[in-house]
């Protein structure tokens, strides 16, 4: 436990600050890599423009000095052919050209097989040497590459983090019950996007039970409901929404939602916007939807109801537009949203994406502890530890408990030490509540106030 | 540390490792190539050099060699660097991606890109995850739906697919073709994996009775691993002498056909050491952290529960036992009405009995004759008195 202590207070000083949308990107990290990226890229481009142009060139040099080669033969053949004809043909073929220099003096000249002169060998020799050259070129220049290119790698490793060994318990998800418990929530997760395929397939690959399937769908059949009305309403179609909210009227009364009355509301003023044709249409509706709401809203009925006034005129110029504006149905659908969800028991982000995205925001801080601890020699973060070394500074949306620290022992309260309210109105756990009492006398050590310690209450966050 | 310098590594990692292997096979075709031409020119040099001026027709020809192998060069080369080239763009588009989430000007975020990001990123977190598991087909069908394909490392993956299937179906052939492939930077990170397929080949021939066969398989393969498993080699030849329904503890071990599957996880976690990508997926450590970062004692208590709260749901409430809880010097207050911040624009407020709420919530639980239920208890007051309450 000391130790756990210690810990705890050299570390406070290295609380990451809090966290902020923007540290999610980092422009250095990428753009490092990119910039040796980018290196590569050019490299290689211009070596495709060697592979292509210069070889190309010397490829066509080639074949073109093949061309003449072969006319300068040909034509001799043919003036061979023509003047004197004194010599198979076929000698011409099998002659040694390292054969007896004497014996082809002697022979005549035309006879013997066609050799180069001293300029074509000139020739021939540039257009070797150049070729040679292009070639050597190209290897060397493409192995010279080989520095960019591995400085890419290094560029993403000293940017970029790759060890999390230290940030995990190893056990946690390495036995069989925990990964197919992650499987489940990853199939639930996908299933409430409504792509059940996915979820299926996956059910299938990894052998999941007959029961943890079923599971999976019927926790999330009621979210699927509501995601497909949630859609709707963007799409101003309020008909099965309002079914589903008289269907479940009596609950939502209960919980004091609103929802139902705006429904109504929204679809009352649908009605009106049509014009004088809806208008008996709208009393109608007034009349039969608005009546169980008389009490609580009676004021906005009556405010409702003063919009016949401007129905000739459409409601385009009137203070009543507003209940039609875009904001109106975004806000009306995230209410749905929020109070369906709620009615039922359920939440409105997968717990998955909520899991994924909180841990997005924890493995950075905690990959920086890490390294500190580490410079610090205190090893194992976890090891023997019932709670994470430092705190996460998550965005309010991921708070779902209250957790009230004591201010004076900087511990978290618990059932045994719970939070207490002086007659002040501070709040301090009960142990240092006991701690700072002197028999029933208890100054606060906020304020000057001096009070019965007795008298401090147990609150409920 | 940000996120992305904390979780991106394998994102970039894979394809830059994909570029150095094409780098390096492109370098030895080109080599080659370069190897040819200069050959068959030398020929024509070695001719010119000739005592007597050499024959016009040889030369022909033998230039006729040089310009067809240039050509060669030529096509190869090009291949080759457009190869890497591809990959390059792969590179980069990751990059793109990766740098989508930062905002035009530092004063505007846009809530929305965000959470489509966020939402993109947790797909890729899920596709890797689900490779990694040998989930292959829920990876291929999920990143189809959620158009993510470019931006993970399927491809790499659809061959160690393959060779898991070889493996799975109790054939080497794959495997030890893709151990050749990669055999430079196998022996570079020490790995053994071809040696455990030998061994298993030893062991399938042992099986079938073959076991003059295996005695040459031995010789022929077993000597070039003799100075780093020379032990190994000795247990595995003892099979030799015993039956193959043995029930000798040690050999047993070798016979059992779950070993097939011990190597299916042997070559997945080559295959990650290959292109460095640590052991565990960055979900598995984003889930713990995130596990981790949320629970609470009140997840664990029956009372305190909240639905939106991800730990309070059984499934991953089983997942997190393990994990530590999160850590906390300061105190962190949410309404439970509003699930609003309890701060000085929200105070918290305390009924008669004990219970905490926010200022903006009381409207919410006073009826118009001023009795106010508490939510959690549901006690009805009539006019309570209620208490400001300071947290320090």
């Amino acid at each position: 436990m000391r130790a756990v202590d210690w810990r705890r207070s050299k570390l406070t000083k290295f609380i990451a600050e809090p966290q902020t949308e923007f540290d999610i990107m980092d422009d250095e990290a990428c753009l490092t890599v990119e910039k040796e990226l980018d290196r590569v890229v050019s490299k290689l481009e211009q070596l495709h423009e060697i592979a292509s142009v210069e070889i190309g060139d010397v490829a066509s040099l080639m074949s073109e000095l093949v061309n003449v080669l072969g006319n300068a033969e040909q034509m001799l053949v043919t003036t061979l052919n023509a003047g004197t004809q004194m010599n198979a043909p076929g000698t011409s073929s099998t002659d040694d050209p390292m054969g007896d220099g004497v014996n082809m003096q002697v022979e005549t000249e035309p006879a013997a097989p066609q050799r180069l002169t001293d300029s074509q060998m000139e020739i021939i020799r540039e257009a070797i040497l150049k070729c040679n050259d292009r070639v050597q070129k190209l290897s060397t220049e493409h192995r010279d590459s080989h520095g960019s290119v591995s400085k890419i790698g290094k560029a993403i490793d000293r940017n970029f983090s790759s060890d999390f060994s230290s940030t995990m318990r190893v056990d946690a998800l390495q036995d069989e019950d925990n990964l197919m418990l992650l499987n489940k929530a990853i199939a639930k997760h996908y299933c409430r996007q409504g792509m059940d395929e996915v979820a299926r397939t996956l059910i299938k690959e990894c052998k999941m039970s007959e029961n943890d399937a079923q599971d999976v769908f019927d926790s999330e059949r009621e979210f699927a409901e509501i995601y497909s009305i949630w859609i709707q309403i963007q799409k101003r179609e309020l008909s099965e929404a309002l079914k589903w909210a008289i269907r479940h009227s009596s609950q939502l009364m209960e919980r004091h939602s609103l929802i139902e009355f705006r429904l109504h509301r929204m679809r009352f003023m649908q009605l009106v916007s049509y014009g004088l044709e809806s208008q008996h249409e709208a009393i109608v509706y007034a009349r039969t939807n608005f009546q169980k709401f008389a009490v609580r809203y009676e004021h906005e009925i009556a405010n409702l109801m003063a919009s016949f006034i401007y129905l000739p005129g459409g409601l385009e110029k009137t203070p009543y537009k507003i209940f039609l504006a875009q904001e109106m149905w975004t806000e009306l659908s995230f209410t749905f949203l929020k109070d369906a969800c709620q009615l039922l028991g359920i939440s409105k982000n997968s717990a998955l994406s909520v899991v994924v995205n909180a841990g997005c925001t924890a493995l950075p801080a905690l990959l920086n502890i890490k390294q500190v601890m580490q410079s610090r020699q205190v090893l194992g973060m976890w090891n023997g530890c019932d709670e994470l070394p430092i705190e996460i500074d998550l965005q309010p949306e991921f708070r779902f408990h209250s957790i009230f620290a004591c201010p004076i022992l900087r511990q978290q309260t618990t059932e045994d030490n719970p939070p207490k309210k002086l007659t002040c109105g501070h709040v301090i756990s009960n142990d240092a509540l006991h701690k700072l009492s002197n028999g029933h006398i208890l100054k606060c050590p906020y304020c000057p106030v001096e009070q019965n310690a007795e008298e401090a209450v147990r609150i409920y966050f | 540390m940000s996120e992305i310098k904390a979780l991106e590594h394998a994102t970039l990692k894979v394809p830059y490792e994909i570029l150095n292997k094409r780098f390096r096979s492109a370098q030895k075709i080109i080599d080659r190539e370069v190897d040819q031409v200069m050959n068959v020119s030398r020929q024509v040099e070695k001719a010119l050099d000739a005592e007597q001026p050499p024959i016009l027709s040889d030369v022909a020809k033998l230039m006729g060699n040089v310009a067809q192998k240039l050509q060669v060069l030529k096509r190869k080369a090009d291949e080759s660097i457009n190869d890497e080239l591809s990959v390059t763009q792969i590179c980069k588009r990751k990059l793109e991606h990766l740098k989508g989430i930062m905002p035009r000007n530092a004063d505007e975020v846009c809530q929305g890109s965000v959470d489509q990001w966020k939402r993109i990123r947790l797909d890729r977190l899920v596709i890797e995850h689900l490779l990694r598991m040998g989930y292959y087909e829920t990876a291929e069908e999920l990143a189809a739906r959620s158009d993510v394909r470019n931006l993970t490392n399927l491809d790499i993956f659809q061959t160690s697919r393959e060779v898991e299937d070889d493996l799975a179906n109790h054939s080497t052939t794959k495997c030890v073709l893709w151990c050749i492939d990669n055999k430079s930077k196998l022996r570079k990170i020490n790995s053994t994996i071809e040696f455990s397929l030998r061994v298993q080949e030893f062991i399938e021939l042992v099986r079938q009775n073959q076991r003059f066969e295996a005695v040459k398989h031995s010789r022929r393969y077993f000597p070039a691993y003799e100075k780093t498993q020379l032990n190994e080699i000795c247990h595995v030849m003892a099979l030799l002498a015993y039956p193959a329904d043995t029930e000798m503890e040690h050999c047993k071990k070798y016979m059992d056909p779950k070993r097939w599957e011990q190597l299916v996880l042997d070559f997945r976690h080559e295959n990650y050491r290959l292109f460095q990508l640590s052991s565990t997926s960055v979900f598995s450590a984003a889930v713990q952290a995130g596990l981790s970062a949320l629970k609470t004692p009140q997840c664990y208590s029956q009372t305190c529960r909240n639905l939106n709260c991800p730990v309070c749901q059984e499934d991953l409430n089983r997942i997190a036992l393990k994990l530590p809880y999160s850590h906390c010097v300061q105190s962190r207050l949410i309404c439970r009405v509003t699930g609003l911040p309890l701060n000085e624009h929200n105070q918290p407020m305390m009924l008669p009995n004990g219970q905490i709420y926010g200022r903006l919530a009381l409207p919410k639980i006073t009826k118009e004759d001023g009795t106010m239920t508490c939510p959690v208890t549901n006690v009805k007051f009539t006019k309570p008195k209620i208490d400001k309450v300071f947290i320090m």
